[in-house]
């Protein structure tokens, strides 16, 4: 039998834990689970996890804390954190602390098995995951994700800042498909009636600042009825 | 309330301090002359001043008295206020929770039963459809948390532009076909003036009105979305010639939570429209709703012309 992936779950709350790990498991993973922070340092010294799916708000030592330990140690075993807060710095906390992607509760359990997919395929054994590079270079295309700026060659783009935070999404998380929904669930935090569409207008604002033929792109490809897909390729800058 | 106090006393010991300065200059600066001052008076013009004196200090006395009495009473009154505002959101938030919760809880019971695969079926798939109902109020109630903290973005936004999109969204919308949706644009003199805001957030302002005018009216009525400038601001009002809302449940519409009682059979949280007043009031702007029962309701919105 070929070796099924290792994930290490984490939340405080045992529903959450007890139903979730079998879901896991059926869906192909070998699955441990930790009660806390502490717990969950100990559990991947021994149980050595692929990647960890890690809660926020746990007692003792909490997610976040646990994330930084890790990247300060240079481990960088891919996270998906989960998330309480939907506000937009709380996600962009997340992400520059080193985390591979994040997931808002409450959150469809088919969500989570996807999104682990897709961290996998992206991960670089042992090296940091594009979601923690403080630049992004995919050709001339370079985003400055201090600073928010996006730049071609030297140019400045002027991007409103949702347009900004969506292509640094849609960088971060290259040849990877992503609906509308979870563009929108990103930059917005929520759902919302027609917000799909308003994915489009950002989408098209990036592309008119881009100065990209939508019917033969470059960056960013429209996956009919799906989504979108970044199909540059991406690389950490300096 | 320390600070407070002693800026009053401040501005309380002002005249002394104008006066001690003033008499050490003449006092102590050669130039300036300092004459001896006599002042005559009958006892009786002594006796009255004395009087209106000790009066002024009494009146003085009693005016702040009862300035401080009155703005207690106010802060008891925004407090009682928000006790009960709090009281009336947590009995409905009970209310919301306790339907799904029950419905959950049978449909549970109904799959432990060892009964037929078509009694596990429709229980399976009730409790999902009551679980996604839950998922929904709690992503509302932080949408509504979020909307008074989270940064707002301030760009150009064109309302005429940001109104027919809401239209055409809101007449593929189940039931749209039955009514009749009209908008009506300033062409002349000139054109709905830019405003600054978040075109997302307004975009669900607006559309929220239009959903619900589209959900609480009935086949056949009719549904406006006009707007104009007035001075500064530019108002949009959505209007229909629904069913309207009773006198009694008007003051109630914009609580979180709150559902009239006519909108018990239609689905929705009784957020919508504290979501538009958080949003318009985001944009620095205003609400209000006028109806009568029987003729109609329209919902007017007033948002500032920000000049950049």
């Amino acid at each position: 039998m070929v070796d099924r992936p290792k994930i290490l779950l984490v939340d405080d709350e045992k529903a959450i834990t007890a139903n979730l790990r079998p879901f896991l498991e059926r869906s192909g993973f070998e699955v441990d689970t930790a009660a806390d922070g502490e717990e969950a340092l100990a559990k991947i010294r021994t149980f050595d996890p692929d990647l960890l799916v890690l809660d926020v708000l746990m007692p003792r030592l909490d997610g976040r804390e646990v994330l930084r330990r890790l990247r300060r140690a240079d481990d960088w075993t891919p996270v998906i954190l989960l998330t309480q807060v939907g506000e937009s710095t709380e996600r962009a906390m997340a992400l520059e602390e080193g985390a591979d992607d994040y997931l808002n509760k409450p959150f469809d359990p088919h969500e989570l098995v996807a999104r682990i997919r897709a961290v996998m395929r992206r991960a670089r054994p042992g090296q940091p995951p594009l979601a923690s590079a403080e630049q992004l270079v995919s050709g001339a295309l370079r985003l400055d994700r201090r600073s928010r700026r996006a730049y071609m060659g030297a140019e400045e783009l002027h991007l409103t800042p949702k347009a900004a935070a969506l292509l640094e999404y849609l960088m971060t998380h290259p040849d990877e498909l992503l609906s509308r929904e979870r563009l929108l669930d990103v930059v917005w935090g929520w759902d919302y009636p027609a917000g799909t569409r308003t994915v489009d207008t950002r989408v098209a604002e990036i592309r008119r600042a881009l100065d990209e033929d939508p019917s033969d792109p470059l960056y960013i490809e429209t996956v009919p009825g799906q989504g979108y897909r970044f199909i540059g390729l991406v690389e950490a800058g300096r | 309330m320390t600070a407070r106090f002693a800026w009053r006393l401040a501005v309380a010991l002002l005249p002394l301090a104008g006066g001690v300065l003033a008499a050490v200059l003449l006092w102590n600066v050669d130039s300036l002359e300092n004459p001896i001052l006599y002042a005559r008076a009958d006892a009786g013009t002594v006796v009255l001043l004395f009087g209106a004196i000790l009066s002024l200090f009494a009146g003085a006395g009693l005016v702040l008295r009862a300035v401080t009495d009155r703005f207690r009473a106010q802060v008891a009154d925004a407090r009682a206020q928000a006790t009960e505002e709090r009281r009336r959101f947590v009995q409905r938030l009970d209310h919301e929770l306790k339907n799904p919760l029950t419905a959950i809880r049978a449909g549970l019971a109904n799959l432990c039963n060892d009964q037929g695969p078509s009694v596990q079926q429709e229980a399976l798939s009730s409790v999902e459809a009551e679980v996604l109902r839950l998922s929904r109020l709690t992503a509302d109630l932080r949408k509504l948390a979020e909307l008074e903290t989270r940064p707002l973005e301030r760009a150009p936004v064109n309302l005429a532009e940001l109104l027919r999109e809401a239209v055409t969204l809101a007449e593929e919308q189940p039931g749209a076909e039955a009514r009749t949706l009209t908008l009506i644009l300033p062409q002349a003199p000139w054109p709905l003036p830019v405003v600054l805001g978040d075109w997302d957030l307004l975009f669900l302002a607006v559309y929220n009105l239009l959903d619900n005018a589209i959900k609480f009216t009935d086949p056949g009525d009719t549904v406006e979305v006009r707007a104009v400038e007035e001075g500064t601001f530019v108002i949009i009002e959505v209007a229909d010639t629904g069913p309207g809302i009773p006198q009694d449940e008007l003051e109630r519409v914009w609580e979180e939570l709150y559902r009239g009682q006519s909108a018990r059979g239609i689905p929705g949280s009784g957020l919508g429209l504290a979501l538009v007043r958080a949003v318009v009031e985001r944009h620095g702007g205003q609400v209000s709703l006028r109806s009568r029962a029987g003729h109609g309701t329209v919902v007017r919105v007033r948002l500032p012309v920000t000049s950049q």
